[in-house]
């Protein structure tokens, strides 16, 4: 076990893209493949290995490594920054599921990537690189440096390998999220500042921060520059427009990674930092979180039911599901928050799912146009049984893994006991929740009209020689199928590695 | 006798620089068309000598030459900064000279004149010693804009550095002469040490606002930037990278030295400065995204990051100094880099518009790849030297209070305005285009390559391992000439 390691976990991916991109390996695109694909696989055994070394009755983060100089001296001495990684709850689920969506990714990529085989592989390699950075950074400034680091590849994926206007959804994309982070960076130093006032250090480190003891309006103020760039990644709905054009133009294997992991980052920061941070102010904010996330789950909901084009109909449900996040997370009691972590991991399984059954139909078809489509489900059978139960485990059909996730979140946010805030709002959570819950409905309409419109009905002359599913797409099918399926029965094989953090992070709200 | 020790301990290096100019200039007219590219060779050892020599300065402060020059940690660190910038300047400067035939030495006695006179100009103790370093460099610096003499733009670019150059010189040298007024005295240490019992009035205030007006226009801050985006498009490019970086390095590293004559109106200064810095940063920014002509984008970008600096400047604190002091040493790096990448790209294609890059990365994948590395560096994307160059300067401007944060926001919101611009020429070297024929009539040049590639991977190198780096900049900004006075 001690060849365990968060450092060798983080910088394997570095070492593929490395390995990949540099002039020594042949550029054979079947070897180059097959190459990543093997890489992937090995990162998510390895991440799999973590999940039996994790204690799962402590509280808080484990496994801590840091990297420093010879002379003992911090990776970043001067300002206080250290190379330092732990990994609790919360970041260990997302971890594995980073490294088995980015499995899924590079596997699906066979048909859809068409050229650049080695800057595509090595950028799809940094680009996990970023991500697992921001999940097991224990220290701000490294959990930023990654944040920001994430962009780049990103950039470069949507913008070479896209389609329709994928440059100015690259841009998009990029901008957007990095206007949001300046609001955090502010913020960083805002508490980086406070804190050495306050005790004479300078430190970054995650944990010194927890709960921290600010006063008011600079705690809000903090909270809000955080929330911005949280709001942005999540997405938030005013902030929303940038994840349409950029889901729309990505490749699948991207739109997958982008729906799967990168909105969770929005997620994760809400928690960790947002609740972790400011327990006193969520508490008063609360109310706003519940609003926005019940605006989220509607708006998402009712703009998915107008969409014509497949792709953007999917974007607009993960709009909706994350909001149910939102409202989880706004519930503030333990019930609550597991069902927004568990939500975040059920989402980023099930909306990879929908993006590869979408990006399935275009291979064939050549078009996202729901209307153009009808009876695909005569050609292309196992397309439809699998994208089925993908889109049913969505609306949050019971035993599969949406269910069980929405149930947490909505009977958590019922039972709050939290007060709702009369200075903002009036109505009490559980009004807002049922609201919510029409938003289940809506959401049950659009994919349910959107399966019967593509697969059922009379097929058109055209698409009568299409060809079902490759080996290649029923294993990544397959393999979102058994996981949604698996912790839909058996939820509590999931929420046992996270619930005991989200305890520890809500002890300080919770009297 | 005293004088001579004073110059072999002190002012070796810029000795090393006059022997250097004083045989290229011999040299220049001896030598055939063909023994000048021999010139070439003597300025390159003679910058490497140089830069070699300051390991033999002593370490201790030390006025010499009659107390107009300062030898210290601060100063030293500057002028070998200018040394090693003005060496990648003459790697960058090898191949475009070579068809300048009996012509070409002087470009290089021109080069390594302004390298002398930023030398001198950094270390400066005395009025009289920093109006003649200002003039040698920035007279150098207007004959090497027009130095392709048939080239219009060029002899647009030198008239016009000459004209507001000379006039911002006018305004500069009428605000020292009422500090010589108010003090009867043009050693600067001297006046720093009256300032601490002098009562600030408006005939001070006003002579310093005219004095800071000259050095505004070397590191082409706002109200005196007109002259930036004319003479970069203009002037040769190993030039404009020499106006970018090395001449911007030594109006930054006076500008610090001189922040103790702003003490005793310190909060009037601080807020001035702050707001021109906010100015500069935005202007350059936003007008940079209009930009066609890349070397214009460059020109603009670098008012942007001086205002960045100014920034930190204006902060009047050594923790905001050690932080433009780093972001110099960065600056350095990637901008050089840049100019490299740029004049590779234009030696090959004879474009500048942002939309020849189209197709670079698939044609020319390495030269892409550096070029990208540094571009993504000015944005400030981490794991280059820009990020942490930024976001040291950001902590240290955040150290200083509410209204630090204040501006801390503006220029917050300028790095996401510049992230748009610098990835517009990343998109198009990226961009597929139809496979086209190129014609590569221009051999490679290695010099140019090796700069690119040694920038770039020092802007990674820089941003991954900064740590003695910064500690470096902290402590030469402790240990800085005259700048005891600071907290």
């Amino acid at each position: 076990m001690e060849h365990l390691s968060l450092n060798i976990l983080l910088f394997l991916p570095l070492i593929f893209c490395v390995i990949i991109a540099g002039p020594w390996f042949p550029n054979h695109e079947v070897q180059i493949r097959r190459t990543a694909k093997a890489f992937a696989s090995l990162l998510f055994v390895y991440s799999i290995f973590f999940v039996a070394l994790f204690d799962f009755t402590k509280i808080g983060y484990q496994l801590i490594e840091t990297i420093e100089f010879a002379n003992g001296q911090r990776w970043f001495e001067p300002i206080g920054a250290s190379f330092e990684l732990g990994i609790d709850g919360l970041s260990l689920i997302l971890v594995v599921l980073t490294s088995f969506i980015v499995l899924l990714a590079s596997i699906a990529s066979k048909p859809t990537i068409r050229k650049r085989h080695k800057l595509y592989y090595s950028m799809l390699f940094l680009l996990t690189f970023a991500i697992l950075g921001v999940f097991l950074a224990k220290d701000l400034f490294l959990f930023f440096l990654f944040w920001e680091l994430e962009l780049i590849p990103m950039y470069f994926l949507i913008s070479i390998w896209g389609s329709g206007r994928k440059e100015y959804s690259a841009m998009k994309f990029v901008l957007y999220t990095f206007l949001g982070s300046i609001f955090m960076l502010a913020s960083i130093l805002a508490l980086y500042f406070y804190n050495f006032g306050q005790t004479g250090n300078l430190t970054f480190d995650i944990s010194a921060y927890n709960a921290i003891n600010a006063p008011f309006i600079l705690s809000l103020l903090c909270f809000i520059g955080f929330f911005i760039a949280f709001a942005v990644k999540v997405p938030i709905v005013p902030f929303h427009t940038w994840l349409p054009d950029a889901h729309v133009d990505a490749p699948t294997p991207i739109s997958m990674i982008l729906a799967g992991i990168l909105l969770k980052m929005g997620g994760y920061g809400l928690i960790r930092f947002n609740l972790g941070f400011f327990p006193e102010i969520i508490k008063f904010l609360a109310p706003i979180l519940v609003i926005l996330g019940v605006i989220n789950i509607i708006y998402g909901a009712l703009i998915a039911l107008v969409q014509d084009d497949l792709k953007k109909l999917v974007a607009y449900s993960s709009v909706s599901h994350m909001g149910i996040v939102l409202l989880g997370l706004g519930a503030l009691s333990v019930v609550g928050v597991s069902g927004a972590v568990f939500q975040m991991v059920a989402h980023g399984v099930i909306s990879a799912g929908l993006f590869m059954a979408v990006g399935i139909i275009y291979l064939r078809c050549h078009t996202r146009q729901i209307s153009e489509f009808g009876g695909l489900g005569q050609v292309m059978p196992r397309a439809m049984y699998f994208t089925l139960i993908i889109t049913l485990a969505s609306l949050g059909l019971p035993l599969l893994i949406g269910f069980a996730a929405e149930t947490l979140v909505f009977y958590g946010a019922f039972t709050s006991n939290f007060a709702s805030n009369a200075i903002l709002s009036n109505i009490p959570i559980q009004v807002w929740s049922v609201i919510g819950i029409f938003g289940i409905i809506l959401t049950a309409a659009y994919l349910l009209w959107m399966i019967q419109k593509v697969f059922y009905g009379n097929m058109f002359e055209k698409w009568k020689n299409i060809h079902d599913l490759t080996p290649h797409e029923v294993v990544v099918m397959l393999a979102i199928v058994t996981v949604i399926v698996v912790f839909g029965l058996y939820p509590t094989g999931v929420t046992h590695i996270f619930i005991p953090t989200v305890k520890g992070l809500l002890s300080n709200i919770i009297l | 006798m005293n004088w001579f020790f004073d110059i072999v301990n002190f002012l070796l290096p810029e000795m090393i620089v006059i022997a250097t100019i004083l045989l290229s200039v011999v040299l220049t007219f001896l030598l055939k068309e063909k023994g000048q590219k021999s010139i070439y060779l003597i300025c390159l050892t003679g910058v490497l000598f140089s830069i070699v020599s300051f390991a033999f300065i002593p370490a201790q402060p030390y006025v010499a030459l009659l107390g107009s020059f300062l030898s210290a940690d601060f100063t030293v660190f500057f002028r070998a900064l200018i040394a090693l910038g003005t060496l990648f300047v003459l790697f960058m400067s090898k191949r475009y000279t070579w068809n300048y035939g009996i012509w070409r030495g002087e470009f290089f006695i021109l080069l390594l004149t302004a390298t002398l006179g930023a030398m001198l100009l950094v270390a400066a103790s005395d009025f009289i010693m920093l109006f003649v370093a200002i003039e040698t460099l920035s007279l150098s610096s207007y004959a090497l804009c027009g130095y392709t003499k048939n080239d219009r733009l060029s002899n647009e670019a030198a008239m016009k550095y000459l004209v507001v150059g000379a006039s911002s010189s006018a305004i500069m040298l009428f605000g020292v002469s009422y500090l010589y007024g108010i003090f009867g005295e043009t050693n600067i240490l001297k006046i720093m040490e009256m300032l601490l019992g002098y009562e600030p009035n408006f005939t001070l205030v006003f002579a310093l606002l005219l004095m800071l007006g000259g050095f505004l226009y070397k590191i082409s801050a706002v109200p005196f930037h007109m002259w930036t985006p004319d003479v970069y498009e203009g002037a040769p490019i190993p030039v404009a990278a020499y106006l970018s970086v090395v001449s911007k390095i030594a109006g930054f590293a006076i500008l610090i030295r001189l922040i103790p004559l702003f003490v005793t109106t310190a909060m009037l200064w601080s807020f001035i400065i702050a707001i021109i810095a906010v100015i500069t940063m935005s202007v350059g920014n936003l007008v940079a995204i209009v930009q066609k002509n890349v070397k214009r984008l460059m020109a603009y970008s670098s008012i942007a990051h001086a205002g960045y600096m100014l920034l930190g400047l204006a902060l009047f604190t050594k923790l905001g100094v050690s932080g433009v002091v780093f972001y110099l040493i960065t600056y350095l790096f990637m901008n050089i880099g840049a100019w490299a990448g740029i004049e590779i790209f234009i030696n090959q294609s004879g474009k500048a518009q942002i939309e020849d890059f189209k197709g670079l990365a698939y044609s020319q994948p390495y030269l892409a790849l550096g070029l990208t590395v540094c571009l993504i560096s000015l944005a400030g994307i981490p794991l280059t030297a820009g990020f942490l160059g930024k976001f040291y300067l950001f902590q240290t401007i955040a150290f200083s209070g509410v209204w630090g944060f204040v501006f801390l926001f503006f220029a917050l919101i300028n790095t996401v305005v510049a992230m748009y611009y610098y990835l517009k020429i990343v998109r198009q070297m990226f961009k597929q285009v139809a496979p086209v024929l190129r014609l590569d009539v221009v051999p490679k040049s290695i010099s140019l390559n090796t700069i690119l590639a040694f920038s770039a991977f020092c802007v990674v190198f820089i941003g991954i391992f900064s740590s003695p780096i910064i500690q470096l900049a902290q402590q030469i900004s402790l240990n800085g000439a005259g700048l005891g006075i600071l907290n």
